[in-house]
């Protein structure tokens, strides 16, 4: 495990070492999620597609038996040979002895990610075939002996200057640095490519099942004459990709462009059954359509990686993915990168592949709000990682992060001394070494008294109260600032509300972060349990950090299998700020002596708001109180990824600090006098990284504050 | 088909980078693959999937202007390196797609493709009666084909000209396939009978 560790932290520190090829990935990411927004706006029925994609992907999977057989059956119907490949081996040498048997001498293939996944080039090539990639992402790849660096955009990570240079050296000719060029270059090489293949080989985006037919979508062109020409075809195929219906496709059709190119659909999408003559030279064609099996069936079965078989392989996943933007898709990747890869890999190419860059993932949880198929990613990638620790043990630094809760107590316990060892510089390089806390990030100060014992102090002056509420408090607010949790009771008290503090433990999300399954469960168990009786009797359930909110509403269902109490727990959970305005006629008394006219706060939107509304609802309770508020955002994680980026080393504060460069620069560019963030974490980072104060809402809503 | 979904075929075909020509005849629809074909500096042209009458109007006025006209089923050419000679490939659609600038070429013999994707250039005809409006509707009209033709058949929906991002998520027109695309929208008698 700690090789294996210190191989990706080595990784890490290398792709921060030229910060100059995170920014031109990032840019291009950044590229692909304004291309997904403009095609959403104009979508009908915008982000619905996303149910609709989760329905069609859960209803074909669970009949994947059926419908593989209803297609095999259309497709030779129509005159294709099926052929079922239960791994890459079998399917390699099926295509192997059609070659031979056909006497072919050259392939030319279009993009699949699928013969990838199974290495197929590479044994071709040793049989003595000519095998050419004409996607030109693939091509330039295939050039220089690499792996897919994006799922759709392969050789996003060369730019024009070396794409020209790497076909000028394979082609031997010049090539000028600029995009028009090169793709003049490309026709005239690929051209007689085209022409004269022995054989065209094609991946699948869709096998439907009703027709027999597969759909490929592509934008180049190359496809469609990589399908047409040879007189034998060869689709690689997963047998994830069969839906029932032409209906059901067509969804996938827009579904897919939309999220990687934002295109509706791609130029072109080819509907192919079975294989028609070409003019009337009455030579014989065939098209083989091999399906791959490789693990998918077993990854059916598996209830912790199942889902991951809605992957309709758009790569919007990685296009949001702040650790993929800094060290990009060779180190966060096998051969499947990204988010989505992780589980991919854990499935096809074993925990080992996946267990070596597992740990970029810090759980920020974007790529499933980004994900056309609704895909729990952050639940599929702690499941590897709980697979992984579960077989080698938890490194160090991930253990200590684990025990936040506990950390803190005793800190708080010891607060004088724990807060003179935390600006300790030899203090902290113990905790360093022994406990993998960076040495140089500001902590919080621990509190003497922790909230739980304020409250416990405190009288309610309520009066009939017009509701209950009950707070869940989490970690930060408990022992390192009570005063914001008091703050937070004393607004919903001013609104009438009852407010009581249940018993419960800190939220848990760590255990989600690194992998540590049992005892998220055991966490969201113990405080569902308790807060279950609550919320039936009308009680109200409200959080001040967002990722414990987050745990309420979707982490706590998706952990206990959606349990009636989980999701009685869930739909009375809130933000605060939800809270506050979703009743503002009956609050609107509240923090009403305050006057926030003049100020100027810039808002940072914490990932796990980003379900639960992006935190509009404080920015507008802070407009109502006078403040010019704007949000600052890049759209990706600010880095810090819970506790991620805290801990010591390359895969932690180095890394951290790295992804958040973009955003602590767009803040400090903006002239803002405070920065104001729910989320006590991603505060720890926009600190350090922009010099200005972090400020809680709930703060700003006292006359005494901010 | 209402003059919105047209309208929209339109809008949505150019902001892809096609050109749309709406040709209110047979006539006008030669003259305007003509011009076409001119712009295009074609000398020699592929024509495939049409109806006969087009075909056979679209060849008159070509041939009159001196350009050589390749026609179905291709029997004097080496496929596909004859098609690949021709500057422009014309061929027809079953239907388009208004909310997306989609056209569907149905191909049960593979020349079709070849003629909408070797050329630099390629015209796609489809009647206005045949535009349907949303995305979806396209589903009954795929039906609709593939129990026509029960055995092999290949339905290409084409969105414009070939482009990629692969370098730097740049939107380049023109790789493999054709760089200028072109629909021209016949607008056929069905579609004036009254409601």
């Amino acid at each position: 495990m700690t090789e294996r560790y210190e191989r990706l932290c080595a990784a890490v520190s290398k792709a921060l070492e030229t910060p100059e090829r995170g920014t031109a990935l990032q840019r291009c990411m950044q590229r692909g999620r304004d291309s997904r927004g403009r095609a959403i706006a104009v979508l009908p029925g915008g982000e619905a597609f996303r149910a609709e994609v989760k329905a069609i992907k859960d209803r074909c999977i669970e009949r994947q038996d059926e419908l593989v057989a209803k297609f095999t059956a259309c497709a030779q119907a129509r005159g294709a040979h099926v052929y079922f490949a239960e791994n890459g081996a079998a399917a390699i040498d099926y295509v192997l002895q059609l070659a031979r048997k056909r006497g072919a001498a050259t392939i030319a293939k279009s993009k699949s990610l699928t013969t990838e996944e199974i290495e197929i080039n590479d044994p071709l090539i040793e049989a003595g075939l000519r095998v050419i990639e004409t996607d030109l992402g693939e091509l330039i790849i295939q050039l220089v002996h690499e792996r897919p660096y994006h799922l759709v955009f392969p050789a996003v990570h060369k730019l024009t200057a070396e794409v020209a240079a790497i076909f000028a050296k394979a082609l031997d000719k010049e090539v000028s640095p600029d995009i028009p060029s090169i793709m003049k270059v490309v026709r005239a090489y690929l051209r007689p490519i085209f022409l004269d293949a022995d054989i065209g080989m094609t991946g699948a985006n869709i096998g439907v099942a009703e027709n027999g037919s597969i759909v490929i979508e592509t934008n180049e062109g190359n496809g469609r004459l990589v399908s047409t020409i040879g007189n034998c075809h060869v689709c690689v195929m997963g047998i994830e990709k069969i839906v029932d219906t032409i209906d059901e496709a067509l969804t996938l059709v827009l579904a897919h462009p939309v999220s990687s190119s934002g295109q509706l659909p791609t130029t072109y999408v080819t509907w192919m059954a079975g294989r028609a003559d070409m003019g009337d030279a009455g030579v014989p064609r065939e098209t083989h359509i091999v399906l791959l099996d490789n693990g998918r069936k077993a990854m059916r079965q598996d209830p912790g990686l199942r889902e991951a078989l809605n992957c309709i392989r758009c790569g919007a996943c990685m296009n949001i993915c702040t650790t993929y933007g800094v060290v990009g898709g060779h180190t966060f990747g096998h051969i499947y990168p990204g988010p989505i890869g992780i589980p991919w890999t854990a499935a096809v190419h074993g925990l080992d592949k996946a267990a070596a860059f597992a740990p970029l993932c810090i759980s920020c949880g974007l790529c499933k709000e980004i994900c056309p198929a609704e895909i729990d990613l952050p639940m599929l990638i702690a499941e590897v990682k709980h697979r992984v620790a579960k077989r080698d043990g938890y490194h160090r630094a991930d253990r200590t992060m684990m025990s936040a809760e506990r950390f803190a107590q005793t800190g708080s316990t010891l607060a004088p001394f724990a807060n003179r060892a935390l600006q300790n510089r030899t203090a902290r390089r113990i905790m360093a070494k022994t406990l993998g806390i960076d040495a140089d990030r500001v902590l919080p100060a621990f509190s003497r008294k922790t909230f739980k014992q304020l409250f416990t102090g405190h009288t309610s002056s309520v009066e009939n109260p017009l509701r209950k509420v009950a707070l869940f408090i989490d970690v930060y607010a408990n022992f390192n600032r009570p005063d914001i949790g008091m703050a937070a009771v004393e607004c919903l008290e001013a609104a009438g509300c009852e407010v009581l503090l249940p018993e419960q433990h800190a939220s848990g999300y760590p255990y989600i972060g690194y992998g540590d399954l049992d005892r998220a469960r055991e966490a969201a168990a113990f405080n569902v349990a308790r807060l279950a009786p609550l919320a039936r009797t009308g009680c109200d359930i409200v959080a001040i950090e967002p990722t414990a909110a987050y745990c309420l509403r979707h982490a706590y269902p998706a952990l206990l299998g959606h349990s009636r109490k989980s999701l009685e727990v869930a739909e009375r959970s809130f933000e605060i700020f939800r809270y506050l305005l979703d009743h503002e006629p009956e609050f609107e008394h509240v923090g009403g002596k305050t006057d926030r006219s003049g100020r100027r706060y810039g808002f940072h939107v914490s990932c796990h708001q980003r379900p639960m509304g992006s935190g509009r609802e404080a920015v507008e309770w802070l407009r109502h109180r006078g403040a010019r508020v704007e949000v600052i955002e890049t759209g990706t994680c600010c880095g810090m990824g819970g506790t991620f980026g805290l801990k010591a080393g390359p895969l932690g504060q180095g890394l951290s600090k790295a992804a958040g460069l973009g955003l602590c620069k767009k803040f400090k560019e903006s002239g803002v006098e405070a920065i104001v963030s729910e989320s006590s974490v991603c505060a720890i980072q926009l600190r350090e990284g922009t010099g200005l104060p972090v400020l809680h809402p709930v703060e700003l809503l006292l006359p005494a504050q901010g | 088909m209402n003059d919105t979904a047209l309208e929209s075929f339109t809008k949505r075909y150019e902001s892809l980078g096609g050109h749309v020509h709406a040709a209110g005849n047979v006539e006008s629809a030669a003259q305007a693959v003509l011009e076409i074909v001119r712009e295009r500096s074609g000398t020699r042209v592929a024509m495939a999937g049409l109806e006969e009458h087009l075909a056979a109007a679209f060849g008159r006025v070509l041939a009159e202007s001196g350009v050589e006209v390749l026609r179905e089923p291709f029997a004097s050419i080496k496929l596909p390196h004859g098609i690949d000679e021709c500057q422009v490939g014309i061929t027809g659609a079953a239907f388009g797609i208004a909310q997306s600038g989609t056209l569907a070429e149905v191909a049960t013999n593979d020349a079709v493709r070849l003629v909408s994707g070797l050329p630099r250039a390629h015209i796609g005809v489809v009647k206005a009666s045949e535009i349907v409006e949303r995305f979806e509707d396209a589903a009954p009209r795929l039906r609709a084909i593939f129990n026509e033709h029960s055995g092999a058949c290949t339905v290409s929906f084409i969105s414009g000209p070939s482009r990629t991002g692969d370098i730097e998520l740049i939107l380049t027109m023109g790789v493999h396939g054709p760089e200028a695309a072109y629909v021209i929208v016949l607008d056929d008698a069905e579609r004036r009978v009254p409601q």
